[in-house]
């Protein structure tokens, strides 16, 4: 193919040849090069198919907005889909991948779509694959993605790691053209912090794009010197390729730097992509302006592009699209490019000027063409020439081309001053919307704020960067602006379309949305542009409409006989251009996805060949298994261990918190609903907590260590929340209270000590008097350990054997339970899990998670007698509810298969026997089971409606969910030692 | 004897991940940030009583040399240094940690004004120091460090990768981080991770 780079000038470097491959063919660019200037530079116009009718596409923008030259970058894991062209730096080795063509970019089956495309106007889909129903999901819908898809995702791991950060600032400037640069300057000599950020690979927005002249100087000349003044200042910090997307609260701003995408594998240890969070006191918006197509017949064709795309090409790449120019425009813009076009010594055929005329100055030599229109671009896969169509002409004239530039006005990029919520504001002059009329902490400046020519940027940008400063607390003036040349003035007449178009002309080019599809749209009913967004999908898609919806919007207008203010536009949300979901993720994702909470006990537990599961946050000793067993055999030998012997357990995960202060025991007694006005120092009671609606919230233990001294615990799912609990209740209902909390959950090691030898173990490395006379059951008290670790003594049990929970400072805690597990060995004492743990507690009929399921009263579950008629206390009043206190309630009741083989399972419904599975009939459910290895069968406990007058009924359990039907009989809760023998042993 | 054996058995927080060495790129500079784990330690938190404030800076003033640190401050006398955790609740930290060495030493002079609790087992202490500190720390943290911001003897309770954290600044460039013991290796992995852009060196403790 030819080559389409010019001979001289430029931001490239000739010098560094750069290797690339586009659909598996090698290409060269040049070092400063984008993947799309590369390729234009190679002679390749098409780049693309489009969305429904896989129209052949080519590049449209230079930047950001591009809605076409969209490709996969990179292979397997690092595979980016929807990846502009215009906006992806040439490296070597870039691989790249044309989307939505089958079999080829050049050969596309789907263009057939095009042939048919009379029937796939707005609303098609939502209209024709209604019927039958079934076949939406396994016919219609899996056909139409693969014909009308964007790129594909990878399936593959990401390689690259992904980061967030925060920054701060005094002052940020978002874009880093005339106005930006000049805020910059002026908020940095001013002593500011300055954050400098720009989506481009370079700073210098705009003047790396135009031929402009600056005191005396080129632009390119200009942004260098600039640069090197900002560079020096220690306040100031540039941050190239870093979009900044969003605005929000608190004057933050979202930000994406593409750290490494400049490169095929970032370097070692660098993240690929960062996601920032600005925090700014205030910013200025200089993010500049978008150039409008044009809507006419085949403006989608490749080689139509923005005119001041074809500028950037020329005057930043080196690149023509073609070889002989054809400009249609509606304002000043298009006589600019045929000047730079011809100037880089490429032919331009005509400017066509819908006006009657500008005042511009003419390009020499180039035939004007006043108050016309391009009614059709002529040629297929390549353009080669339009159909112009003069005021009060019947037929159109012929011009031969191989590229058009067109451009249909500007609009001002307000997308970030939008994203709170204000609504831009109609500017006619311009033909353009303007920033909201206010936008506290935010700036808008420059052709963002509507300044469209080169010393207003200048000159405003320099007011902003001070005034911000100003706003920032920083004393600051404007700076001095340089010399320009005599600005172009800019005028414009709207031409929201080409009423005498003879092709398909397009108003959003990523979507297929034709010139007809608007006005339908609106017969359909669907007359206010966020419908017609909707209904027509123009506006969607990866590029949100940035060339689109002002045009969409004076369709619109023009076809319901409002005025464009009238009709306003669509809704701006973040992200202004999108954001990978790996620098959502962050650095969290895989293990790192949440903390890993890991007990003090954690080394001991690995020794001794524990299994570990997920408990919230927490990893916790599962079970420890021999050679050769499995999780049940495991977790059945330690329950026997512990019920015939002695075991340990690793209960560090469990909540914990430090209460002091004279009014303590006040405190206790309103967060509970029994009473702790009687619990003696050296005494540990066990505790309910109601929810202030007077359904259960936790269970645990609460220690009086010595005078208004207390230690409590809570269950380890609810540490978090009972701290938060107990906060709020002092904050904000009892300040008056005098108490001081914390939590010590993290301080102390906990090891239960369970089994009828429990004690003899103990003697082993305490040497305070236990026995029961001393210590009984219930006491709390400080002991020392193996002559000299500190630590805390409770005689509390959750296995109903004889029991302790012995807490050490946690630097201790492997430590004390290698000695427990060595003075243990003459009793055969055993490590135990949470499994072990679960099953001695369901045999005992102790209530846990399964049961304090927030559906639950202290009545339910068999512990009404614990609630207090004597005080007030949190969930009283709400307790005392009719339905509550029904005698219909589902209650705690234990239930045992009637054939002792049959495996119960959490979740099953009851059923009274006989009786058929309905809602109506549903009379409980199971909430927790084991496989007892003191009864030799499957147990549960379950919630049964009046359960507790049903003891010996066989009842059903239902489960078609895992196909299980059996009969149980209702229990008692408690399967094993009723009388509490062991526990007083 | 015995009371000797008990401390030289103590188990180190992030024994597991933590050995000295450089790690992640190695640039011309040197580290970009050193990691060091400052244990033993001893922290106990103390809370004044209600009411009791004053008195207890009174207490701190007369027993130790100390001044009552304000909201996100911190003061510092001798071998004991007082960092600001809340609404009148503060860290008192000081080397060494034999268990409760230094809550004994608290009670016995603050015990009228104020709650104190052992914390020394249940918080780990990671020092990071160096050019880069503030560049780890901000893809963490929401806190301005900028030296103009936060300086030293500064301190703030805020999180990092979804744990809350005690960060001060004890020196220039050179910030502490008290977490919970159980996300100490968390934690710890999510630093060297965001580290290792800078190279970094973990300092094994002296």
């Amino acid at each position: 193919m030819t080559s389409r780079r010019l001979a001289q000038g430029g931001l490239i470097d000739r010098s560094r040849p750069i290797r690339f491959t586009f659909d598996h063919k090698s290409f060269a660019g040049l070092a400063g090069d984008t993947l799309a200037s590369a390729l234009l530079a190679n002679g390749r116009m098409l780049m693309a198919r489009s969305f429904k009718y896989h129209r052949p596409r080519g590049v449209v923008t230079a930047g950001a907005s591009e809605p076409n030259a969209l490709m996969e970058i990179g292979e397997r894991g690092r595979r980016d889909a929807n990846s502009r062209a215009t906006m992806v730096e040439l490296y070597d080795g870039l691989f790249a991948v044309s989307q939505n063509r089958w079999p080829s970019l050049a050969f596309d089956l789907g263009a057939v779509n095009g042939l048919a495309a009379s029937i796939f106007v707005a609303g098609f889909y939502y209209k024709t694959f209604m019927w039958p129903k079934s076949f939406w999901e396994k016919v219609y819908e899996p056909l139409i993605r693969r014909a009308a898809g964007l790129g594909r995702a990878s399936h593959e791991p990401d390689p690259d790691a992904y980061e967030k950060a925060y920054a701060h600032c005094d002052v940020l400037v978002i874009g880093s053209g005339p106005a930006g640069l000049m805020a910059a300057l002026a908020a940095g000599r001013a002593g500011a912090r300055v954050i400098f950020a720009d989506e481009g690979s370079r700073l210098g927005g705009s003047l790396l794009a135009e031929r402009e002249e600056i005191a005396g100087d080129s632009g390119f000349a200009f942004v260098a010197a600039t640069l090197a003044e900002l560079e020096a200042l220690p306040n100031v910090t540039l941050m190239p390729r870093t979009t900044v997307f969003g605005w929000f609260d608190g004057n933050v701003f979202g930000a994406l730097e593409r750290v490494n995408k400049h490169v095929a594998v970032p370097p070692a240890h660098e993240p690929v992509e960062r996601y920032w969070r600005i925090i700014a006191k205030q910013a200025v918006m200089a993010t500049g302006a978008e150039e409008r197509p044009l809507v006419f017949g085949g403006n989608d064709k490749p080689g139509v592009m923005q005119a001041s795309a074809i500028r950037a090409y020329v005057n930043r790449y080196a690149v023509t699209p073609g070889a002989r120019a054809v400009v249609f425009t509606n304002n000043s813009s298009g006589y600019r490019t045929a000047r730079d076009v011809l100037a880089a010594g490429i032919d331009v055929a005509a400017i066509i000027d819908a006006r009657d005329g500008g005042t511009e100055t003419h390009a020499a030599g180039v035939p004007l063409i006043a108050d016309a229109v391009v009614t059709r671009v002529v040629g297929r896969e390549r353009i080669t020439g339009v159909n112009v169509l003069k005021g009060g002409a019947t037929t159109a004239d012929r011009i031969e081309a191989d590229f058009v530039a067109m451009s249909g006005g500007w609009n001002p990029v307000i997308h970030l001053s939008c994203h709170k919520g204000d609504k831009p504001v109609w500017d006619a002059e311009r033909a353009c919307f303007l920033p909201p009329s206010s936008t506290p902490g935010l700036i808008p400046v420059g052709a963002a704020a509507g300044a469209l020519t080169l010393s207003q940027c200048l000159k405003d940008g320099s007011a902003a960067g001070a005034r911000a400063a100003g706003l920032a607390g920083f004393k600051a003036t404007s700076i001095a602006v340089p010399e320009t040349r005599d600005d172009e003035p800019y005028s414009i007449r709207p031409l929201w379309h080409v009423r005498q178009s003879t092709a398909k002309a397009f108003v959003d080019f990523q979507n297929d949305v034709t010139l007809e599809d608007i006005p339908l749209a609106a017969r359909e009913g669907f007359n206010s542009i966020e419908l017609v967004k909707r209904f027509t999908t123009s506006g969607m898609g990866t590029d949100q409409g940035k060339l689109s919806n002002i045009n969409a919007s004076g369709i619109l207008a023009e076809a319901t006989g409002r005025t464009v203010p009238e009709i306003g536009t669509t809704t701006f949300r973040p992200f202004y251009t999108p954001v990978s979901f790996g620098a959502l993720t962050g650095a969290f994702r895989a293990t790192h996805y949440q903390p890993v909470r890991k007990t003090p006990l954690h080394e001991w537990c690995e020794e001794m060949g524990a299994v570990f599961m997920e408990a919230g946050l927490w990893l916790r000793s599962a079970w420890f298994p021999k050679p050769g067993e499995d999780w049940r055999a495991a977790a059945t030998r330690e329950v026997m261990a512990v019920r015939q012997s002695v075991g340990i357990c690793d209960v560090s995960t469990l909540g914990k918190i430090d209460l002091q202060g004279s009014d303590a025991t006040a405190l206790l007694n309103r967060l509970y609903c029994n009473g702790f006005s009687t619990l003696q120092p050296g005494k540990a009671r066990y505790g309910l907590m109601l929810r202030e609606d007077g359904f259960l919230f936790d269970d645990g233990t609460v220690s009086h260590l010595a005078s208004g001294h207390y230690f409590i615990t809570t269950t380890t799912a609810n540490a978090g929340r009972v701290m938060s609990h107990i906060e709020f209740c002092h904050q904000a209902l009892w300040p008056e209270l005098g108490v001081q909390y914390v939590s010590v959950t993290d301080q102390w090691a906990q090891i239960a000590v369970a089994g009828p030898n429990a004690r003899r173990v103990l003697e082993r490395v305490i040497a305070e008097d236990l026995a029961d006379a001393a210590f009984p059951y219930l006491g709390a008290q400080a002991v020392t350990v193996a002559g000299g670790i500190p630590a805390r003594l409770f005689r509390i049990s959750f296995s109903g054997e004889l029991a302790y929970e012995l807490s050490v400072p946690a630097d201790h805690g492997n430590h004390v339970a290698r000695l427990l597990m060595s003075e243990g060995s003459g009793f055969g004492i055993v490590p135990y899990g949470v499994e072990a743990l679960s099953i001695m507690r369901i045999e005992k009929g102790h209530v846990a998670g399964g049961e304090l399921n927030g559906t639950t009263t202290p009545e339910d579950l068999g512990l009404g007698r614990m609630v207090s008629r004597n005080k007030d206390f949190i969930g009283r009043m709400m307790g005392e509810r009719e339905a509550l206190k029904a005698g219909n309630r589902d209650v705690l009741v234990g239930v045992k298969p009637v054939e002792p083989d049959h495996q119960l399972r959490a979740g099953a419904h009851l059923l009274t026997r006989g009786a058929v599975a309905s809602l109506d009939n549903d009379q409980g459910y199971v909430t927790s089971v084991a496989w007892s290895p003191m009864l030799r069968q499957w147990i549960g406990l379950a919630l049964l409606k009046r359960g507790r007058e049903r003891h010996g009924e066989i009842v059903q359990v239902y489960d078609d969910l895992r196909n299980s039907r059996m009969l149980v009989e209702v229990t008692h809760p408690c399967f094993y030692d009723r009388e509490n023998l062991k526990l007083h042993g | 004897m015995a009371e000797m054996a008990s401390q030289t058995q103590r188990s180190v927080p992030l024994g597991a991940i933590l050995t000295a060495g450089r790690y992640g790129a190695k640039g011309p500079d040197g580290p970009g940030v050193t990691l060091r784990l400052r244990h033993p330690l001893s922290i106990v938190t103390v809370m004044a009583r209600k009411g009791r404030a004053e008195a207890l800076a009174a207490a701190l003033r007369d027993g130790f040399g100390l001044a009552l640190p304000g909201p996100g401050q911190s003061t510092a006398a001798q071998d004991l240094a007082l960092r600001w955790a809340g609404p009148e609740q503060w860290l008192a930290i000081a080397e060494g940690g034999r268990d409760g060495d230094l809550h004994q030493r608290l009670t016995a002079a603050l015990a009228d004004t104020a709650s104190l609790v052992d914390q020394s087992q249940g918080r780990v202490a990671i020092v990071i120091a160096g050019p880069r500190a503030r560049a780890v720390l901000a893809k963490g943290t929401a806190v301005d460090l900028h030296p103009s911001r936060f300086r030293p003897g500064q301190v703030a309770m805020t999180q990092m990768a979804h744990v809350g954290i005690h960060l001060a600044q004890s020196a220039p460039d050179v910030f502490e981080l008290l977490v919970f013991r159980s996300f100490a290796e968390s934690l710890f992995e999510f630093l060297i991770a965001m580290a290792a852009e800078y190279g970094y060196e973990v300092v094994s403790r002296e």
